[in-house]
């Protein structure tokens, strides 16, 4: 019997449990129920694709002619002391160097994109570019929470638990901020932790294999049956211990736990299993060849799950160990072009397969990283850490593509017209959300405390739409 | 200013209060609000809103709560307050007695004349921060006399249930109450033994007996130490990217659960923790405590920014010093003067002035092996090195032999790209190198099947010479701490806005103003230290802090009840509103400091009211009218905390190891629980050598700081980077699956199937009881049945294991 069998089967039995009102008892309590936000959202959905261990802007999305020119030339020193650097040991001494990559127009905008972001450049229309990200924080771990969660100290709610805080979920079977990587991060859970908002709201990991959620399969050796006797043993005790406790809702909402539990058991494995997509799809998606499939089917994924209602999905591209987008030290070629190569054609066929189904305009899809990778050369053929001047960019959510917005010096070193930090990044994905960035705010140790702290002023959405 | 406290007791308090308010309160909206607050507000205020009113606002009143609007603007007489003041409609308030009728009248007037609320700028003439209860010395009050009340705690509380007509949940059954003694003292559960015991004894004061074995019990100090943990944001790693392990950090662990065991007075607890190198300089133990200082996540781990990392370090120092220990958020006046509460930013920065001339130390526990540790640890280095050497050179051609085996079975182009320098390869072999890199890997078995005679004899060598090097080794007899660099400290400046690139004023160290304020003083010219940890340290274990013991009474109170006196336990400003109980929350303050600071005395105190004793369901009518059992009629039902419920299922398993203290244990975890972990487990999760340690309390795992432990993360463990007042408590289907489908829970399962031989034992082992006649015939059909389904009964009975360990009455305390 497969697991949705017996679900239909058990539905009867295990899902009687549920006493008549107590899942809508529980859900006067579920912290996860679905909130109105403070204005009209563009978008309900958040897929953030997260380049992690440093992506070079000037050969991407920050076409530099000038880098071009000057390569093998030195900053003046002037600017070059402006900068710090993770590896290059004396920035007044490394040579500028040019991308490596061609930036061509794409769609009607003409929007330069580098080679790396081919299959992407032809969504260039859908696309807004920020090239004017900035901040001064040069190492993964702490770069990769400032972006996330507005502190480069560990231990800040994140960007998606506070979404989900402030909108809840669509879909109480599923997580409502899901989160997959290749394994292992740069910063590890605190990219993606609730920090002092209620546990609930975490980031839950969803792992490879057909089982995406921590203990979601039975253990080996008990039958699906042995598994439903079980169940049903525990309701049972479970009903007796409430009869003496009448009304205690929390007891209520745990015997309903156990059938979200079952929920969960089958819609989990439903959602991940791709295998009633087409093979027309799953091309899109770049999956089936060797590089492009790891990546292609979380693309997959995420849209699978935008599908089902849950709230935020967080992809990490790169791992600490291995596939790496850092191992730009000292490969800059050989890095990107595996790492762009491995995340091309399925971060295209994510917007291509969303606006085919209608649903690029209720979600915002947003790509970026920790920061971006300095115009200097380190040692023979990489790049360093650069946090001063780095690209992103959002599509979907009614957001005007085809243009960008914020520009870096000619050398792409500082952000110099329109410069956003990471607050003004987040206050413009909550104001996209239809949240208010200085209104999303939970009480810690007696301030009301926001994603954004203090900051967010330069929020920009109304260049984006 | 009035507080509702001061009418409590109608007679002496309108005798007191009067006169402030004609002082005080001098319009008809000021008049009218301070009666809604003083009369109403206990019920209806900010934090507690019986049927859903408050009258802290005039929104709030137009709002209304179940009723309806409680006030019609221009019209008194339709107004619900009036009426239910003046008896038109049920109930009848306030509930005990009648306001005076010169009150309904102002009430009337006010309401009449439009209801306007107090304009900002007059109440401000009041300025409540000047007076705040908190910052007040707590003045022990006078213990109501109240028929029935079987000691002071229970006083309080029967005198405010009376008050508000709110029945008392009658005593619980005594199985509820010594698992409810058990899981509050130890973290564990009863055995049947013990819970026989206690049924069956007949003395009158078998429950104080009771108490007092399990206060002098060992699990005392694990259970409750975990809570200052919590507190502290310990952790055995020191976060960031490569998350290094703070490798003595356990001492602190054990520091702070031998302190619960010992009983050490509190203000000496508090003393140890800010200055013990200062205070008590010949008693290493005691500056152990300064370990405080040193076991959160290291912000000083950032690259090429060491202005950055000393100041976000001395601000954790600020803000976690003022939290833990005086209940006040410091913090907050980084930038600003605190928004709500007297703290101005200057404090802030005479606190942090305080812990500028801070530096970590060693902390020679055991002085003469302590003080060669560094001399051996650089020998045996120095011999691993030489062993290192020794290992490569007889390893290397047996390496180059299978590695050149190996790769001859891989394609062409494969091995093509693995001869290439790294930097020739195109991106294609790069990615092909990457991909086979698995298959060129060498196994050390592999190795040892190829050596020959000469070269095992060799090997053997080294590792006779490794096992000798090793034999004895340990760690050692160190702690981690803080001193300060000298007498003289940095100086410390305001940070305008709360940027340390803008310096403005330069600050010296100073107590915070609300309380009284002052400077510390220059140490004496012979000093080491500058004194100022130990000033700050005496200050705030002075008796006459207002904060401090309340703080910890708060604390203790909230341990046993699920929620404090006052609400936020670590913020006793401004924000944090009146306490539920004032005069208990003062009565017990001072009542622990003439008791010696005794924490122990303290759980006895509340252990053995009839407060603590009652029964977990409310009576009739109670869930409606007091939902947060804001005045403790009944207990709160609570379930286990994340490692109260590991602890339990090993404890009923029988497979607990109860061995103390230590360096972390590393318990074996799946492979899908340990991804998402940085870097390779080897090292980022060494598993415990020995198989015993794995079933250890949960207090001694390694607290990973970019790795929860999963099973404790899912039950709501706090992640370690912040200060941790109070654990959430959600009821998640992830909950579910990891108590349904762990590995961790089968073999637990498995392991009380093959000691449990029958369903009463299995019942008694998990609940302390037996199973009821109903229970026993289902049971013994899904016995049967999962006999059949599984294949054998012991198999069955892992069933029912898993089923019992999973139940309600297994994971939550009455």
């Amino acid at each position: 019997m497969t697991r949705r069998e017996l679900l239909h089967k058990t539905g009867g039995g295990f899902g009687a449990l549920a006493l008549s009102g107590m899942l809508e008892g529980a859900a006067g309590s579920d912290p996860l129920a679905p909130k109105q936000p403070h204005a009209p959202a563009r978008a309900k959905s958040v897929i953030s694709l997260f380049m992690h261990g440093g992506t070079s802007h000037v050969d991407t999305f920050d076409p530099k002619p000038e880098l071009t020119k000057r390569s093998g030339e030195h900053l003046s020193a002037e600017l070059a002391k402006t900068i710090k650097t993770s590896f290059i040991h004396d920035p007044t001494k490394a040579v500028l160097r040019g991308s490596p990559w061609e930036f061509r127009p794409g769609g009607k905008s003409g929007l330069l994109i580098s080679d790396l972001y081919a299959n992407v450049r032809e969504h260039a229309d859908e696309i807004a570019v920020i090239r004017s990200c900035h901040s001064n924080v040069f190492d993964h771990a702490p770069a990769i929470y400032l972006v996330n969660s507005g502190s480069q100290f560990p231990g800040r709610p994140s960007l998606g638990s506070w979404v989900t805080y402030g909108l809840g979920s669509e879909n109480s079977n599923l997580p409502a901020f899901v989160v997959m990587s290749d394994g292992s991060t740069k910063s590890g859970p605190p990219a993606y932790g609730s920090g002092f908002l209620p546990a609930v709201h975490q980031g839950t990991v969803f792992r490879g294999g057909e089982n995406p959620i921590l203990h979601l399969a039975t253990p080996a050796g008990v039958s699906a049956d042995a598994q439903k006797e079980t169940l049903s043993l525990i309701g049972q005790l479970d009903r007796r211990h409430l009869a003496s406790r009448a009304g205690d809702t929390t007891l209520e909402a745990r015997i309903a736990s156990y059938e979200l539990a079952f929920r969960m058991q089958a819609e989990a494995p439903d959602a991940i299993d791709i295998s009633s997509e087409s093979e027309a799809t799953k091309k899109l998606y770049g999956i089936g060849d060797p590089l492009t499939d790891d990546f292609g089917r979380k693309c997959l994924l995420a849209r699978r799950l935008v599908e089902r209602g849950v709230r935020f999905i967080q992809l990490y591209s790169g791992t600490n160990v291995g596939d790496d987008w850092d191992d730009a030290h000292t490969d800059l070629v050989g890095s990107h072009t595996r790492m762009a190569g491995k995340s091309d054609r399925p971060i295209a066929g994510l917007l291509a397969d969303l606006k085919g189904l209608g649903l690029l305009d209720s979600t915002l899809v947003t790509w970026g990283g920790e920061f971006g990778r300095t115009p200097l050369a380190q040692g023979k053929n990489g790049r360093d850490h650069h946090p001063y001047g780095s690209s992103m960019w959002m599509a979907g959510a009614g957001i005007k593509g085809g243009q960008a917005i914020g520009a870096t010096d000619d050398f792409g070193v500082h952000a110099t017209e329109s410069p956003f930090d990471a607050h003004d990044v987040n206050a413009t994905i909550l104001r996209l959300l239809g949240i208010d960035h200085t209104r999303l705010t939970y009480s810690y140790e007696s301030r009301d405390q926001r994603l954004t702290d203090v900051h967010g002023q330069n929020e920009f959405t109304d260049r984006l739409v | 200013m009035i507080t509702w406290r001061l009418l409590l007791t109608a007679l002496v308090a309108i005798v007191v209060a009067l006169p402030l308010v004609s002082e005080a309160a001098e319009t008809l909206p000021q008049q009218a609000v301070e009666i809604l607050h003083t009369r109403c507000s206990q019920c209806h205020g900010a934090n507690v809103a019986m049927s859903d009113l408050r009258v802290s606002t005039r929104e709030a009143l137009l709002k209304g709560g179940k009723g309806g609007p409680a006030i019609v603007v221009g019209d008194a007489q339709s107004s619900r307050v009036i009426q239910a003041l003046t008896h038109l409609i049920q109930p009848a308030m306030p509930p005990a007695g009648d306001i005076p009728a010169d009150e309904i009248a102002t009430l009337r007037e006010w309401i009449d004349s439009g209801a306007e609320w107090p304009q900002a700028d007059a109440s401000a003439a009041r300025d409540p921060k000047k007076t705040w209860w908190a910052f007040q010395k707590p003045m022990r009050p006078k213990v109501p006399q109240v028929d029935g009340a079987r000691n002071p705690i229970d006083a309080f509380i029967l005198q405010k249930l009376a008050e508000t007509k709110i029945p008392a949940a009658g005593e619980a059954e005594p199985l509820a109450l010594v698992r409810r003694a058990y899981f509050d003292l130890h973290g564990l559960p009863p055995t049947p033994r013990q819970v026989k015991q206690f049924l069956a004894d007949p003395s009158r004061d078998a429950w104080e007996c009771l108490i007092d074995e399990l206060l002098s019990s060992p699990r005392y100090g694990e259970k409750w130490a975990q809570f200052w943990l919590d507190l502290v944001r310990y952790g055995d790693t020191s976060g960031f990217e490569q998350d290094p392990y703070n490798l003595d950090a356990w001492r602190y662990r054990d520091y702070v659960i031998k302190s619960f065991n010992d009983d050490k007075p509190y203000d000496r607890f508090v003393k140890e923790q800010i200055a013990g190198d200062e205070i008590y300089p010949e008693d290493a133990f005691a500056a152990a405590g300064t370990g405080y200082y040193t076991v959160g996540t290291h912000r000083d781990l950032l690259f090429k920014v060491e202005d950055l990392n000393r100041t976000e370090t001395l601000t954790d120092y600020v803000g976690t010093t003022s939290s833990v220990f005086l209940g006040l958020t410091v913090g907050c006046a980084r930038c600003h003067d605190h928004k709500f509460d007297p703290i101005p930013q200057r404090d802030f920065y005479r606190m942090q002035a305080v812990f500028a001339p801070i530096t970590k130390t060693d902390v020679f526990l055991d002085y003469n092996p302590a003080r060669f540790f560094g001399v051996a640890e650089n020998s045996r280095t120095f011999r691993l090195r030489q062993i290192g050497d020794e290992i490569s050179r007889i390893q290397k051609p047996y390496k180059g032999t299978i590695r050149e085996r190996k790769l001859a079975t891989l394609p062409k182009e494969v091995q093509v790209a693995f001869d290439k320098e790294p930097e020739e390869r195109t991106p294609r072999e790069a990615g092909l190198v990457q991909e086979y890199s698995d298959r060129l890997k060498i196994e050390q078995e592999e190795i040892r099947a190829e050596l020959s005679q000469a070269d095992l004899e060799r090997i053997e060598a080294v590792e006779r010479r490794l096992l000798g090097m090793f034999s004895g080794y340990g760690a050692p007899p160190i702690a981690r701490g803080v001193t300060d660099i000298s007498r003289e400290a940095p100086k410390t400046f305001i940070a305008l806005r709360g940027n340390p690139d803008t310096p403005g004023e330069e600050v010296g160290p100073g107590y915070l103003t609300s309380l009284g304020g002052g400077d510390i003083s220059e140490p004496p010219l012979h000093a080491n230290t500058t004194g100022r940890r130990k000033a700050l340290a005496e200050w705030i274990a002075d008796p006459d802090n207002p904060l401090t013991a309340r703080v910890m009474v708060n604390r203790i109170w909230q341990g046993h009840f699920g929620t404090g006196l006052v609400k936020t336990t670590s913020d006793f400003g401004i924000r944090a509103g009146e306490a539920s109980h004032p005069e208990l929350l003062d009565w017990l303050a001072t009542e622990f400091v003439r008791q010696g600071w005794s924490v122990k005395d303290l759980h006895r105190l509340i252990m053995t009211s009839d407060t603590y004793r009652r029964g977990a369901n409310p009576a009739a009518g109670v869930a409606e009218r007091d939902p947060q059992n804001l005045f403790l009629s009944h207990m709160n039902r609570r379930r286990l905390r994340a490692e109260e419920i590991r602890d339990a299922v090993l404890t009923v398993t029988g497979s607990l190891n109860a061995e103390m203290g230590g360096i972390p244990v590393v318990p074996p975890l799946e492979k899908e629980e340990l991804y998402g972990m940085i870097g390779n487990p080897d090292n980022a999760w060494p598993v415990s050598p020995n198989r015993d340690e794995y079933n250890r309390r949960s207090i001694y795992l390694l607290s990973k700081r970019t790795f929860p432990h999963p099973m404790l993360e899912a039950f709501d463990r706090q992640d370690g980077v912040l200060s941790c007042s109070r654990r959430d408590e959600s009821t998640t289907a992830p909950q579910s699956l990891t108590l349904l489908n762990s590995r961790f829970m089968m073999e637990q399962a498995q392991a009380f199937a093959a000691e449990v031989k029958t369903v009463d034992e299995a019942f008694s082992k998990v609940f302390g009881r037996g199973p009821t006649a109903d229970e026993q015939a289902s049971v013994s059909s899904f016995i049967e049945s999962q006999t059949e389904n599984r294949g054998s009964r012991e198999a069955a009975f892992t069933e029912l294991a898993r089923a019992l360990l999973n139940a309600n009455e297994f994971l939550y305390v009455d």
